[in-house]
């Protein structure tokens, strides 16, 4: 399964900015570490999702350490392993239906009425990443660093880097960052040869195909009051090479709703993402309860819209405890190659893709966090209830094969989070 | 158009010179809780959970705020 | 390739548009007259700039919660330790508006410092404060002979270097 690289521009200007001024403190009784020893912070991720989906564990640790005044480094490991079955694209038919797994090697069978899964998805992914800062000058910050990220059939290389300037007596900043990936894919099997059927004999091009991104980040920070920051950022990202997902399927249904075959999917060379996003931090007095809300609005050049809105809220409680409720609401718009399925006979778009994940759909996170300090340390758990609801049009659920049958099947998945800093 | 919206964001921008607080009032806004990456750990757990489950990716960053010291 | 060229384009537009000078800098003090101050201290007393006239003053502005103020303790601790006899003296105003923030922070590192407490910042606004910590050599005469912005160990030295400079004089 392609687990997508992302730039790390995000993250890489967080460690100038904490590092280097901030305080390790709890908010009534400060508590002043050693700057210039090594941080460590680690974290857990149960996810599991129903009906015998995706379940995947996920393990990080990542150690900063402030080099002098002016310069730190933090270095990150992160190691997950994946579990479990996936859609694999086609639509649940009233009859048993058979694929052959990717790779080639043996099929599966999905009972009548079910969503077909494939459950080859079994790997482990190990990414390493580095990150160094240095303040340049009383107002200028840079951030540069690099990551790798291996798994059995999948590996991505990228550098980023990134400058930010402080303005209006150090109220306001501006960072520019850029973010380069190269990422190579060797699916086992081979790559498919675009929306070639899958009992074709000859259905395979070459081992391995390969995608390179650049990420653009553009933000401004702002201190509104002594309570309130707000942050507004415009990404812009470029992304070429293979970007198919190579064990996705597309059913082909004849008038009567039956399968009559599958082909694999195919997606555009070249795909450009943008976005706004917004976000503010506000914290109320005297109770020092802190709210976090944000808001992307996401578009690109395939045709999707996305909107999401995040907010969490933090309630301090006795003895430095916390309570964190959070809710997560996302809305997405299909791209314009997304068909559910494909029609027999009908003349094929040069693109299309049945994966749920590129159609229409809204998630809603719930979720409710608890932090502690142990041995004076902070320790937080947190537990994540993960809908999805994907929708569409339902009239297309035609004829004997397809009558009754949920074309666009929900997802519900639990999360489990622990992190650790010491 | 593009050029009007440049503009107002340019005059946007000189609006945030009248906004802001005094380097002694920023003692909310040095605490850890209102540090825009306060746990980078989770920020990656939830980046990527959200990256491979939708279509949507990236946006966020996080430099600026804080205590605005040395 | 081309939208990238435009969008950092016009990034770079804005951002240089942020150093239009829309706001008056903060004038640089240094070699005027350090302006007086009366302020309330620690056990009821009240700090007064000009009683010190006589002495070389290190007024320093700090916070609880800035981590470079802290660092910078016990180095201030140490210069009144190593010249105190010799005429100088460390007045360190408290920011913090919170004042059992500071209360709390000066039980944890205790210190021989004069302590003043300025949480309305109505000393540090005429002493045209950029940031913390910010501290003013204040010469035997009452002139303001340097400004040190922010701490940092390796300027310690050279700082210290000023210090008996100004003491010598």
């Amino acid at each position: 399964m392609q687990l997508k690289s992302f730039a790390n521009i995000s993250l890489s200007l967080a460690v100038a900015t904490s590092a280097l001024t901030g305080v390790n403190a709890a908010e009534t009784s400060p508590t002043i570490k050693v700057p210039d020893t090594w941080q460590f912070d680690a974290g857990l991720l149960i996810y599991a999702e129903a009906d015998d989906q995706v379940q995947a564990i996920e393990g990080a640790l990542s150690a900063k350490k402030n080099l002098d005044d002016e310069r730190s480094i933090a270095l990150k490991v992160v190691i997950d392993s994946l579990t479990g079955a996936s859609p694999n694209g086609a639509v649940g038919q009233n009859q048993v239906q058979t694929f052959t797994r990717p790779s080639g090697n043996g099929s599966y069978t999905v009972t009548a009425g079910d969503t077909p899964l494939d459950d080859t998805f079994k790997d482990t992914r190990v990414a390493l990443s580095a990150q160094y800062n240095q303040q340049l000058s009383r107002l200028w910050q840079y951030s540069g660093g690099g990551n790798l990220s291996k798994e059995y059939d999948y590996l991505s290389l990228a550098i980023n880097s990134a400058l930010a300037r402080d303005f209006n007596n150090r109220n306001t900043t501006a960072s520019l960052g850029f973010s380069y990936a190269f990422d190579i894919y060797e699916p086992e099997g081979g790559i498919p040869l675009a929306k070639a059927s899958v009992s074709d004999a000859i259905n395979r091009g070459g081992s391995d195909d390969s995608k390179q991104t650049l990420d653009v980040l553009a933000g401004i920070t702002q201190v509104i009051n002594r309570q309130t920051l707000m942050q507004f950022n415009y990404a812009h990202s470029k992304v070429s090479g293979y970007q198919t997902d190579p064990f996705k399927i597309v059913s082909i249904i004849d008038n009567n709703g039956w399968a009559q075959d599958y082909i694999y999917e195919s997606r555009p060379d070249d795909r450009t993402k943008q976005s706004l996003f917004w976000r503010t931090k506000y914290m109320r007095q005297p109770s020092n309860q802190v709210l976090d809300v944000s808001y992307r609005y996401f578009w690109d050049d395939w045709g999707m819209t996305a909107h999401n809105i995040d907010t969490r809220w933090r309630f301090q409680l006795q003895d430095r405890h916390f309570i964190e409720p959070h809710l997560r609401y996302y809305n997405q718009q299909a791209v314009d190659f997304y068909r559910v399925y494909l029609n027999d006979g009908e003349v094929r778009a040069q693109h299309v893709t049945a994966d749920y994940r590129l159609g229409e759909m809204q998630t809603y996170t719930f979720g409710l966090k608890y932090g502690f300090p142990i041995a004076d340390n902070e320790f937080s758990i947190r537990l994540e209830y993960y809908l999805t609801r994907v929708t569409g049009d339902n009239s297309l659920a035609k004829g004997a094969g397809l009558s009754g049958i949920d074309l666009y099947p929900d997802k519900s998945a639990f999360m489990l989070q622990s992190f650790y800093r010491f | 158009m593009k050029l009007t919206v440049l503009m107002i964001l340019i005059l946007g921008l000189s609006g945030c010179t009248s906004l802001g607080v005094k380097p002694w009032q920023r003692d909310l806004l040095a605490q850890p809780v209102m540090q825009l990456a306060e746990n980078p750990i989770e920020n990656g757990f939830d980046d990527h959970t959200y990256f491979s489950k939708e279509g949507a990716s990236g946006g966020g960053s996080y430099a600026g705020g804080g205590c605005g010291c040395n | 390739m081309k939208n990238i060229f435009k969008v950092v384009g016009l990034s770079l537009a804005l951002f240089l548009s942020l150093f239009l000078p829309l706001t008056a800098q903060a004038e640089e003090l240094t070699g005027t007259d350090a302006v007086a101050f009366s302020l309330p201290g620690e056990n009821k007393q009240t700090i007064t700039l000009n009683d010190y006239r006589g002495k070389v003053v290190l007024v320093d502005f700090w916070a609880s919660w800035c981590t470079p103020c802290i660092r910078s303790f016990p180095w201030m601790n140490k210069m009144l330790a190593d010249y105190g006899d010799k005429g100088l003296e460390v007045i360190a105003i408290n920011m913090d508006q919170e004042k059992i923030l500071a209360d709390k922070f000066l039980q944890r590192y205790p210190n021989k410092l004069t302590i003043a407490f300025d949480p309305e910042g109505k000393v540090a606004e005429q002493y045209n404060l950029l940031g913390l910590p910010t501290s003013y050599l204040v010469d035997r005469n009452g002139k303001i002979v340097y400004r040190h912005l922010g701490f940092r160990l390796r300027d310690a030295d050279d700082y210290e270097g000023k210090i008996k400079q100004i003491l010598v004089q």
